[in-house]
C-alpha cells in the first residue's frame, strides 16, 4: 500500500465549502418553501410539507456537514521533486500521479468567497490534463506555484 | 534578400465562392421559397422576383469578395519563415517560423485534380484554434508546394548543419540524402469493401439526415403529408415495413458510398521520420504526422470484424487538426495476424505483445453490479405500467450481466520496460500501447466497495489532438494498480528512496 500524500489543504477551506453548501442549502429550502405555497393554494395532502422538510434537513445534513468533511479529509497533495501527487474525491478516490516534466503551466486562481478568507486554488496542466487543488492559503498557493514552475523547469526527461 | 511573393492559382476564388454558397444556401433558400410560394402577383415585376433579385445580388458579392480574397493572398519565405499576407478589409499578416511546422497535408478536391493543384494545409505544433490549422493555402500547383517543402527541409538542413558543426554535418546530410520513402501498408479494394460495408457511418448519415430535415420541417406541407401516410397505412403494414428497410437500405448504400470513396487507394508509408497517409478517389488527401508526436498506438477490435479476424489501428498525434486529427486511423481495416510487422516497421521500438495480466475474479461482480442502479427502477416502472408485457424488460437483466462479464474478460494489462499496455473493452476492444513519456498523467481510482475487494481502476491519459484520450483498466487488482502507478512515478525519485 502506498504512503498516502502527506499535505492537506487548508482548514479555511472546509469552512468555504460549509459556506458553499450553506448556499446550496438556501437554494433547495426556497425551493421546499415555494412547494409548499403550491400545496397551501391547491390544498394538496398535508404530509406534503412533512417531506418538503425532510429533503431539505437531509440536503442541509450532507452539503454542509458531511460532504464537506469528507471531502476535506480525503484531499492531499505533496508536491516532489520529480513529481506531484494528488489524491481526493468523496465516494471514489481519486489518486493522481503527475511528473514534473509533463507540467506545462501552473495557475492560481481567486473567487471573491476564496480572497475573503485569503484562500486561492491552484491549477497544474500538462498537456493533456488540468489538475486543481481547490483551497490553499494564498501565500501557500503562490509560494507552491512558483516551486511547481521551478522544478518543472529543472526536470529532465529520462525516458 | 528579396523574396519572390507567390500567390494562390485563380481557381482559389472560385472554391472560396462555392464555399461561401454552400455555407449560406440554407438561408439563401429560404428567402427563395418565402417570397416564391406567395404566388400573388403583385403587379410590380421587381416584387415578384424580389426572392431571385435578392440571391443573385448575394451571389455577386460572394464572387466579388472572393476575387478580392484571393487577389490579395500572398505567401512567401523570409528568414526560415513562411510568411502570409490576406485579408478582405484589413490586412492579416502570419509569420510561421520554419521550425514550428510539423508537416503539411495535402488535398486535392474534385476542382484540383483536373488542374493538378494542391491544397495545402500547415500543421504546427500547438494549433490555437480548434479547427483551423495554422495556415491554408487553397489551391496551388504542386510544383509550388514543392518549392515550399524544399524551403522548409532546406532552411532545417542549414540550421542542423550549423548546430553541428564539429565533423557530425557529413553525417547528417547523408542521411538526409538517403531520404526514400518506404511504402508500409496499402489497402486492397477486397478490404476496402470490407471496410466500406461493415463501418459505422450509418448513424452518422441518419443524424444528418435528421437534422437536414429538422431544417425544413417548417417548409413540409404536414397536412398533405399525413393524408398520404393515412392512405399510406390502407396499403397496409408490411409496404410501410418495406419502404422503411429500403429507406435504410438506401442509407447504407450511400454510407458504403463515401466510405470506399474516402478511404479508396488507402496507403501508409514512412518518410525518414514522419509517416505518410494518402487516401480519396475523387478528393485525394494526404497527410503527414511526425512520428515523434505520435502519443500512443491503439488496436481496435470491433466484435463484427473480428469474426472475420480483422482490426483497425489507430494513432493518436499530438499535433494539429484539432477533434479530428486527435485520432488517426492508421491501418483502417487489417487482418489481425498481419498487424505487426508493418508496425514494427514503423514504430521499432514498441513491443507488441498480447497482455496477459488478467483481472481477478473477485472484480467481476463491479462490471454489471453498479447497472443495477438504473435497471432495478426501470424494471420496476416496466414492470408496474405495462404490467404483462413490461415484465419482460426482465430479460434485459441477463444481457447486462453477460456484457459485464464479457468486458470483464477483456480487460488486461502488461508492463514491459516503458511500455503500459492496457487492453480494455467499450463495445469494441481495444489494446493501447503507450509508452511512458507520452502519458499526461495517471490516476488510479477506488470507491468504498473496491477498497473492500481491494480492487482499484486506472487511468492514464493521453494528449491527442488538443484533447485527451484516456485508456482505462476498471477494476484491477489493487496491488497491481499501485505497481503500475510505481513505474509510472519518475525514476529519479525512486532512486532518491532507495538510497
Amino acid at each position: 500500500m502506498r504512503a498516502q500524500p502527506v499535505n492537506q489543504i487548508s482548514e479555511k477551506g472546509l469552512r468555504v465549502w460549509r459556506l458553499y453548501g450553506i448556499m446550496q442549502t438556501i437554494v433547495i429550502l426556497l425551493l421546499a418553501i415555494g412547494s409548499g405555497v403550491l400545496v397551501y393554494i391547491f390544498e394538496w395532502p398535508g404530509w406534503l410539507y412533512a417531506i418538503a422538510a425532510v429533503v431539505v434537513v437531509f440536503f442541509a445534513y450532507f452539503l454542509i456537514y458531511l460532504f464537506p468533511k469528507v471531502r476535506w479529509t480525503r484531499w492531499r497533495y505533496e508536491v516532489r521533486e520529480s513529481e506531484i501527487e494528488l489524491q481526493h474525491g468523496i465516494f471514489i478516490v481519486k489518486r493522481t500521479l503527475i511528473p514534473m516534466v509533463r507540467v506545462q503551466h501552473v495557475d492560481t486562481s481567486q473567487g471573491p468567497i476564496l480572497r475573503k478568507y485569503d484562500l486561492a486554488e491552484i491549477t497544474i496542466s500538462t498537456a493533456a490534463t488540468n489538475h486543481t487543488i481547490p483551497a490553499l492559503l494564498t501565500e501557500e498557493a503562490d509560494g507552491l506555484r512558483g516551486r511547481i514552475s521551478v522544478l518543472a523547469r529543472v526536470a529532465e526527461d529520462d525516458v | 534578400m528579396s523574396e519572390t511573393r507567390y500567390k494562390l492559382h485563380w481557381i482559389t476564388a472560385v472554391i472560396q465562392v462555392l464555399k461561401t454558397v454552400k455555407e449560406m444556401i440554407l438561408p439563401l433558400l429560404v428567402i427563395v421559397f418565402a417570397n416564391g410560394l406567395n404566388s400573388s402577383s403583385s403587379g410590380v415585376w421587381y416584387l415578384d422576383y424580389l426572392s431571385f433579385i435578392i440571391f443573385g445580388a448575394f451571389i455577386i458579392v460572394f464572387a466579388i469578395t472572393g476575387i478580392i480574397k484571393w487577389k490579395r493572398f500572398e505567401y512567401w519565405f523570409e528568414d526560415d519563415e513562411l510568411r502570409i499576407e490576406y485579408g478582405l478589409f484589413v490586412k492579416k499578416k502570419r509569420y510561421i517560423p520554419f521550425d514550428r511546422i510539423q508537416s503539411l497535408d495535402y488535398t486535392e478536391g474534385i476542382l484540383h485534380r483536373p488542374l493538378k493543384l494542391v491544397k495545402v494545409k500547415v500543421e504546427t505544433a500547438g494549433s490555437s484554434s480548434l479547427k483551423k490549422s495554422e495556415a491554408e493555402l487553397t489551391a496551388i500547383t504542386k510544383e509550388a508546394a514543392q518549392i515550399i517543402e524544399h524551403e522548409i527541409a532546406a532552411a532545417k538542413m542549414t540550421k542542423k548543419a550549423v548546430s553541428l558543426e564539429e565533423g557530425t554535418v557529413v553525417e547528417g546530410i547523408e542521411a538526409e540524402e538517403q531520404s526514400q520513402v518506404k511504402s508500409i501498408f496499402t489497402m486492397s479494394v477486397k478490404d476496402l469493401l470490407i471496410l466500406a460495408t461493415t463501418s459505422g457511418g450509418i448513424g452518422i448519415i441518419l443524424s444528418g439526415a435528421g437534422i437536414f430535415l429538422s431544417q425544413f420541417a417548417e417548409m413540409i406541407p404536414f397536412e398533405w403529408m399525413y393524408e398520404e401516410v393515412s392512405g399510406f397505412i390502407k396499403f397496409g403494414l408490411l409496404f410501410v415495413a418495406i419502404a422503411v428497410f429500403f429507406g435504410f437500405f438506401v442509407v447504407w448504400l450511400l454510407s458504403v458510398g463515401m466510405t470506399f470513396l474516402s478511404y479508396y487507394g488507402f496507403s501508409v508509408s514512412l518518410d525518414q521520420q514522419d509517416i505518410v497517409i494518402t487516401r480519396g478517389l475523387l478528393e485525394k488527401k494526404r497527410m503527414t504526422v511526425p512520428l515523434n508526436r505520435v502519443q500512443s498506438i491503439r488496436v481496435i477490435e470491433n466484435p463484427f470484424r473480428q469474426i472475420f479476424g480483422y482490426a483497425a489501428v489507430a494513432i493518436d498525434s499530438a499535433g494539429g487538426g484539432g477533434a479530428e486529427g486527435a485520432k488517426i486511423n492508421l491501418f483502417p481495416l487489417v487482418r489481425k495476424k498481419d498487424i505487426n510487422g508493418p508496425l514494427k516497421e514503423i514504430f521499432p521500438d514498441l513491443i507488441l505483445v498480447e497482455p496477459t495480466r488478467k483481472l481477478p475474479a473477485r472484480s467481476r461482480r463491479f462490471y454489471y453490479r453498479i447497472d443495477f442502479l438504473w435497471m432495478v427502477p426501470a424494471i420496476g416502472a416496466m414492470a408496474y405500467f405495462f404490467f404483462p408485457y413490461g415484465l419482460l424488460s426482465l430479460l434485459i437483466v441477463p444481457v447486462i450481466i453477460f456484457y459485464g462479464l464479457w468486458q470483464h474478460r477483456s480487460g488486461a494489462y502488461e508492463l514491459s520496460g516503458n511500455q503500459l499496455t492496457l487492453r480494455f473493452r467499450g463495445f469494441s476492444l481495444q489494446t493501447a500501447f503507450l509508452m511512458r513519456k507520452r502519458i499526461q498523467s495517471m490516476e488510479v481510482k477506488q470507491n468504498y466497495f473496491h477498497k473492500r475487494r481491494q480492487v482499484a481502476s486506472v487511468t492514464a491519459a493521453i494528449k491527442s489532438g488538443i484533447g485527451t484520450f484516456r485508456a482505462q483498466v476498471l477494476h484491477m487488482e489493487e496491488a497491481e494498480a499501485e505497481r503500475i502507478l510505481s513505474w509510472y512515478e519518475p525514476k529519479t525519485e525512486k532512486k532518491g528512496r532507495q538510497e
